[in-house]
């Protein structure tokens, strides 16, 4: 009797996992449920705002094609499978938290300002590379010798913005959305003395 | 039959009703994101690049940046930052308050007369955002301060034009490593629109094994000549750390993401102590003379972080180093900019050498500075827009003894600091193309 009784226990709780208990369907956070679409177009905007405005990213997820964060400084998202924007998560990704952080808009023939709420799910429409060739009417090319805070090292597959240039061991300190398994930072970085990135600015900041 | 199947299926229904709650609790606790946290409106950080050396007669500068962020999802509002520096004369017990002045583009600086500076001093920053919050760097404010030791005499080092092309083959592939997950695999975290990211770091145990961070696949690599590689699981949940090997072979591993973690491992990889990082960002872990040395910002100060159990946050900032600690009361000191890096050697409050490394290029980071007989080992970036490579210089006291220059071997990122680590006379440097990872070597020569 009592084997049965365990033989069938095992049998429900095995049936339940698979028909419900995959990894996928179990983990997904879903955090853009929460996401707003605020925004309003702004000006002038000064290269310290749009670096305030960054921080706020800073510690929170990374979500490829994604573009919403909150400020709790978590994570919310984490270990989410990459390339995927299915996956809902929290955070941009390196292209999609230039744009916002740029106060760009999504028409690529307009240079000027627009604030994205942080929880604006908004990518935008460039990609790293568009950056590092200075697509769209916002954005140029810089020489790397040439750049200062706010300024983007950018490469074909990855951007990050100047947080803080040149630290004692002359590295710059990068404000970033780097993959899904490191989140969004202000890491120190060795991108402006490596070939495969170049200097990227965004246009017409105030100061 | 009746009865046979009663019970079985009682417990079907049992195991079912089970685990449809489980499931259920566990779906839609991992679906209820956490809410958009009302910002606490935190201060904020404050930016600043250490001087570290000062040059016997030059002014030294001293600037802060203050990054406010935004309160409540609400631009404008911005922050008015004001506050002051503390400085004392090395060996005085004193600080004395200099205010600091806003400078165009918003940083606050103040200037160390000369005279100030003749023997080096301590000094910390205590500034206000204007929105009723404050903060001090280094985080410890007078019980740790930064330090700024006094340059008299140095050795100006001309590295010559750069060499871009013209590398020296290393002398010989320590281990090889396809991309992947197999025992003779690397991780390689990549993708469409994402960053390469390879094998964050690696060091030399004391037995001459090599011990690779393959965080990517979340265990260490051990390499040793003539046997077959180990690999141990370890916990690591970020995407980029460091490593680095003590003298008795422990293992302290650096994990970079979200706040930075220390664990240490024994030589067979058993976890020995875990513990958080007093400050919020890190690139760097060495091996101390008593433990982890941890390279934190925004101090850009050498915090140890103990073992077991590990010091606390305040004892970290308390404890913290503007050099970094190598043994025998002597510390290494790198100040660098695109125009020249200084590199010193201290004793205390003294220097013992100083080296001025000029060249033609721009300088990129320092990669590394080893103490190395009388002098340093110094691994520099050499620059332009579309090259690079990496100078090894080995400095004596009257300049350069030898130098080769290095490709980068940097298709899959590392840990920015860690590309190569000094065993002995042989310096070992972590290089990366599409097929896969490489550890090399290259022998210094000379007498230590």
């Amino acid at each position: 009797m009592r084997r049965g009784l365990w033989t069938g226990v095992a049998g429900g709780l095995a049936a339940m996992a698979l028909a419900f208990g995959t990894p996928a369907s179990a983990y997904h956070t879903h955090f853009q449920s929460t996401c707003t679409s605020g925004y309003f177009n702004d000006s002038p905007v000064t290269r310290s705002q749009a670096r305030d405005y960054a921080y706020v990213a800073a510690a929170e997820g990374y979500q490829w094609a994604g573009g919403c964060w909150n400020d709790n400084n978590n994570d919310d998202s984490p270990g989410d499978p990459t390339e995927d924007p299915n996956t809902n998560g929290e955070g941009g990704d390196c292209s999609g938290l230039t744009f916002k952080s740029w106060w760009e808009r999504s028409d690529t023939s307009d240079p000027w300002f627009r604030y994205h709420s942080a929880m604006q799910n908004t990518h935008g429409p460039y990609t790293a590379a568009d950056f590092k060739y200075g697509t769209g009417a916002p954005n140029a090319t810089v020489a790397k010798a040439g750049t200062v805070y706010m300024d983007a090292f950018a490469s074909t597959y990855h951007v990050g913005m100047i947080y803080w240039a040149n630290t004692a061991f002359n590295q710059d300190r990068i404000i970033e959305a780097k993959c899904e398994a490191c989140g969004s930072g202000t890491w120190p970085r060795t991108y402006r003395g490596n070939p495969d990135f170049s200097g990227a600015r965004r246009l017409y900041w105030a100061g | 039959m009746k009865k046979t199947w009663r019970w079985p299926l009682a417990g079907f229904l049992l195991g079912g009703l089970v685990g449809a709650t489980f499931l259920t609790v566990n779906v839609v606790g991992a679906s209820r994101p956490n809410a958009p946290a009302a910002s606490a409106g935190s201060f904020g950080e404050i930016l600043h690049t250490p001087p570290l050396l000062a040059r016997a007669g030059k002014a030294v500068e001293l600037s802060f940046g203050v990054v406010c962020g935004i309160v409540g999802d609400r631009p404008g509002g911005r922050c008015e930052p004001r506050g002051s520096v503390f400085l004392r004369p090395t060996g005085a017990r004193e600080f004395r308050k200099v205010p600091l002045e806003r400078e165009a583009g918003g940083l606050l600086s103040a200037a160390v007369p000369a005279g100030d500076g003749r023997s080096g001093f301590d000094y910390y920053a205590a500034i206000d955002n204007g929105r009723g919050q404050s903060a001090t760097l280094p985080e410890a404010g007078a019980a740790a301060p930064q330090h700024v030791w006094p340059l008299e005499k140095w050795t100006t080092v001309d590295v010559g034009p750069p060499r871009f092309g013209a590398s020296r083959a290393p002398s010989s592939v320590v281990a090889r490593f396809g991309w992947g997950r197999g025992e003779r695999a690397i991780g390689l975290d990549s993708g469409r629109e994402q960053s390469r990211i390879g094998p964050s770091a690696f060091d030399i145990a004391p037995d001459g094994s090599v011990v690779v961070l393959d965080q990517v696949n979340h265990r260490l690599v051990r390499v040793r000549r003539g046997a077959k590689r180990g690999q141990v699981p370890i916990a690591f949940s970020g995407g980029e750390g460091d490593l680095a090997v003590g003298g008795d072979g422990t293992i302290y591993v650096l994990e970079v993401s979200g706040t930075p973690m220390v664990r240490s491992f024994s030589p067979a990889g058993a976890l020995l102590s875990a513990g958080p990082l007093a400050e919020h960002v890190a690139d760097m872990v060495r091996a101390g003379p008593s433990g982890a040395l941890v390279h934190g910002y925004p101090s850009e100060m050498w915090l140890p972080t103990g073992g077991r159990p590990p010091l606390s946050a305040e004892q970290q900032l308390r404890a913290a180093q503007a050099a970094r600690n190598v043994g025998d009361g002597l510390g290494v000191v790198v100040h660098a900019s695109p125009a020249e890096v200084e590199l010193a050697l201290v004793r205390g409050d003294r220097v013992v050498r100083a080296w001025v490394l000029h060249g033609t290029a721009s300088f990129g980071e320092v990669q590394l500075a080893e103490p190395y007989g009388d002098g340093l080992v110094a691994v520099v970036r050499l620059w332009d827009e579309h090259h690079a490579e990496f100078r090894v210089l080995r400095l004596g006291v009257s300049g350069i003894t030898s130098s080769f220059t290095v490709a980068p071997g940097e298709w899959a990122e590392t840990a920015s600091l860690s590309r190569f680590r000094l065993h002995g006379d042989t310096l070992y440097q972590l290089r990366s193309g599409p097929s896969g990872a490489a550890i090399v070597k290259y022998e210094i020569g000379g007498t230590r």
